[in-house]
């Protein structure tokens, strides 16, 4: 496999991840605590969406490999993980009136309790969407790159979704109140910004974005109750590598922690190509560098990255 | 948006905390393979002629009482699917053993719950073996459980420790402790074997990076006489393995042999699909299933070979058993419900051959009566008919209905494996291999 296929391997799936960290750090500068349920959100999301596509089916026509349903299915799940965000905001987070360590220690809680859930209704097998898996764009294959159209759709979806939210922030009444309110919610208060209000919107948003990467996970890979959790601690080390409470941080954070992830093999073609001296050294050297150790290669570049600045990529602009 | 250093550290430590402690994922040390026994239905006529009323009053020496013996069953816990199964294979040779008696006396089995975990399994064992004082102790599922049993309670003693469903291949390294379902080591050989009889020198393996993955993936090594071209472990649960795929094809091999869980492997069959990669695939048993045929485009797997421990489904004496294990529980009996039930008609078998019912002397015994040694028979009845006219324990080669038998000397029996073809997106059997 080329370079080529490696980074296209590499942007399917950062997208995934990026949909997932800019929730993650837009709820924490908002709402102000790591919400570690995050991830179960995403698998709520998902399976919304294989219900939701069980039932409407097919639609008639397909666009990417993706029957209508599918979309259909998708935009049910973004707002079933919504729903389920600001009713969990209502009744557990809002009333408990605790500091953010409490609220994470909640977070905790309530994920087991969605993932629960979705347990005892789905079993805990592994399930897929009852789309029929694509071979690869026979086009790009004599470039080394293999990927199906299902990966393009999932790559453009994420685009489409990140550039909105982009739009949104900088553009909107609602994107300059939430940017006004991360940066300083008593002021924000004071200026007459009806905060709750925002705070609403953010986890729609949040967690909203957070379903869409939930059911593209799915359509990656599989959906199990155990999906969004599995991937959580990656998106954690995206949100902290981009600088946490920073959405573009976020966004940055997710494509490189989904790259490395993905080039790892490239990473360890490179290493035993190159002529290391001493020979122990290129010995170590290319037994560290190899797949099995995939995300601690991305966690040693994300340290490496917070040695240099402390705050993250985005750093400066978060704090 | 201000937040100072220190809150940001504390906030880190903690995600790393419970990030780290969630990711503790549950480990199998059984592949929980359910191989249904396909194919046995042929048989017939021999429903009903083995009611559970065995029990009733065997003539004046009801005063010396049943011999008691115990079981540590995975009644509850992550196996307890298997402990079902196990004591329905129990009961079924229990009431065959009675319906004869051994000796004119009853067996009778106390069965402890080990909730499948070591801790469990000890305090069951224990109660077992120093309360009760049952010098034959049949236990337990779990390879680590059985481990566990035997190092504390057991070794030293006299006891006979039969395990019934451990597959794990370190408990080859104790010769004491028996067991009647095949270690993992057979399918590695038999995988070995196959691969090497299909014409491929070059291999590329990837297997679930823990124990079970580990120690079959060293066995295939030490067998396979071709070239390992790429052999690498994968983690549990991740999102992709999109990577390992790539690796794999790049290696050259045209064989691929696949040493880990259902998920994982459905993954990995999906992205080998959609990234258009073609090899011949082969896999240990804990690759199989529905949920991987239910969740892997039709075609994306033809051919591929899969060795699963499996009963000789095409004897008699096993179809024999499955019929009435049907008619019983109107469901197939799994290969591993049949271990239990030679587990049973071995002890029973041992307990006659013996001159007293000892530990010492059921040590002495408990190999023999299935050994390779002495007339080859197929039911407990007949077996022991040849001890009761006179005949000692190398007289009786007692063949259950889940192989051959023949504990070896590490307490390993010869492993019965079936070859799977995927073909048409199913599961066919192709062939029997002893391991």
């Amino acid at each position: 496999m080329t370079v080529l296929g490696y980074l296209a391997n590499g942007l399917v799936f950062s997208s995934i991840i990026v949909l997932g960290s800019i929730g993650l750090s837009l709820v924490y500068s908002i709402a102000d605590f790591a919400n570690f349920a995050h991830g179960d959100t995403m698998t709520i999301g998902a399976y919304t969406a294989l219900v939701t596509f069980g039932a409407v089916g097919g639609l008639g026509g397909a666009v990417l490999g993706l029957p209508f349903g599918f979309f259909l299915a998708l935009v049910v799940g973004i707002a079933a993980a919504a729903a389920v965000a600001v009713g969990t905001e209502k009744l557990i987070y809002e009333p408990l009136d605790i500091d953010s360590i409490g609220l994470l220690i909640t977070s905790i809680g309530i994920a087991f309790i969605y993932r629960a859930l979705i347990q005892i209704r789905f079993g805990s097998d592994f399930t897929r969407f009852d789309i029929q898996p694509l071979r690869p764009i026979e086009s790009l294959v004599p470039y080394g790159v293999r990927i199906t159209l299902h990966d393009v759709a999932i790559v453009g979806s994420a685009v489409v979704l990140v550039v909105g939210l982009h739009v949104l922030l900088q553009y909107t009444d609602l994107g300059r109140k939430m940017r006004a309110m991360a940066d300083n919610p008593d002021l924000a208060r004071v200026s007459g910004i009806r905060t709750k209000r925002v705070k609403l919107w953010t986890w729609v948003i949040g967690a909203g974005l957070a379903g869409a990467g939930g059911v593209f996970l799915g359509l990656f890979n599989q959906l199990s109750p155990r999906m969004g959790f599995n991937l959580l601690l990656v998106i954690f080390a995206a949100v902290i590598l981009g600088g946490i409470g920073s959405v573009y941080g976020a966004m940055a954070g997710g494509f490189l922690i989904g790259m490395i992830n993905q080039l790892t093999p490239f990473f360890s073609d490179v290493v035993e190509a190159l002529p290391i001296w001493p020979g122990w050294l290129a010995r170590l050297l290319e037994s560290l560098v190899s797949i099995e150790y995939a995300n601690a290669i991305a966690f040693v570049i994300m340290v490496a990255v917070l040695l240099v600045r402390p705050n993250g990529i985005a750093g400066e602009a978060a704090s | 948006m201000s937040r100072d250093a220190t809150d940001l550290t504390d906030r880190r430590t903690l995600l790393k905390l419970t990030g780290g402690a969630g990711l503790v994922t549950l480990s199998g040390c059984l592949s929980t393979t359910d191989d249904g026994g396909d194919g046995s239905d042929g048989s017939d006529g021999s429903d009903g002629d083995d009611g559970m009323d065995g029990d009733d009053g065997d003539d004046g020496e009801e005063s010396m009482g049943p011999y008691e013996i115990g079981m540590v069953d995975s009644l509850t816990g992550s196996l307890s699917a298997f402990g079902e199964r196990n004591q329905r294979g129990a009961e079924m040779a229990l009431s065959r053993v009675n319906e004869v008696g051994i000796d004119g006396r009853e067996l009778s089995i106390t069965v402890e719950d080990s909730e499948s975990e070591n801790q469990g399994g000890i305090a069951a064992a224990q109660k077992l073996v120093n309360q009760d004082g049952v010098p034959f102790l049949i236990g337990a599922v779990g390879s680590g459980v059985s481990l566990a049993i035997y190092e504390s309670v057991i070794e030293g003693t006299d006891v006979v420790q039969l395990s019934q469903n451990s597959t794990g291949l370190s408990l080859t390294n104790f010769p004491g402790l028996l067991r009647m379902s095949p270690s993992g080591r057979s399918q590695s050989l038999a995988l070995s074997n196959i691969i090497a009889d299909d014409g491929y020198d070059e291999v590329a393996v990837t297997y679930v990076n823990n124990d079970y993955g580990q120690s079959l993936t060293d066995a295939f090594v030490n067998a396979y006489d071709g070239d390992i071209v790429y052999n690498n472990p994968h983690d549990q649960e991740q999102q992709s393995y999109s990577s390992v795929i790539s690796e794999m094809n790049s290696s050259g091999a045209d064989a691929w042999l696949f040493i880990t869980y259902q998920a994982e492997f459905a993954t990995m069959v999906n992205e080998a699909f959609s990234s258009g990669y073609e090899a011949q695939f082969y896999g240990a048993d804990s690759v199989s299933g529905d949920s991987v045929l239910n969740n892997t485009p039709e075609g994306s797997m033809n051919g591929m070979k899969i060795v699963v421990p499996s009963a000789p489904v095409n004897e008699e004496n096993y179809q024999e058993f499955a019929s009435a294990f049907e008619s019983e529980y109107g469901q197939q009996p799994t290969s591993w419900a049949s271990y239990a039930f030679d587990c049973v008609i071995n002890a029973a078998l041992a307990i006659q051959a013996a001159d007293e019912f000892t530990g010492a002397a059921l040590q002495e015994t408990v190999r023999r009566v299935s050994g390779p040694e002495g007339e080859t028979v197929t039911s407990f009845a007949a077996a022991s008919e040849i001890l009761a006219d006179g005949g000692g324990p190398d007289d009786v080669d007692y063949q259950g209905v889940s192989g051959p038998i023949d504990f070896n000397e590490d307490g390993d029996p010869v492993g019965f494996l079936q070859v799977l073809e995927v073909q048409d997106h199913s599961y066919e059997g192709i062939d029997f291999v002893e391991g």
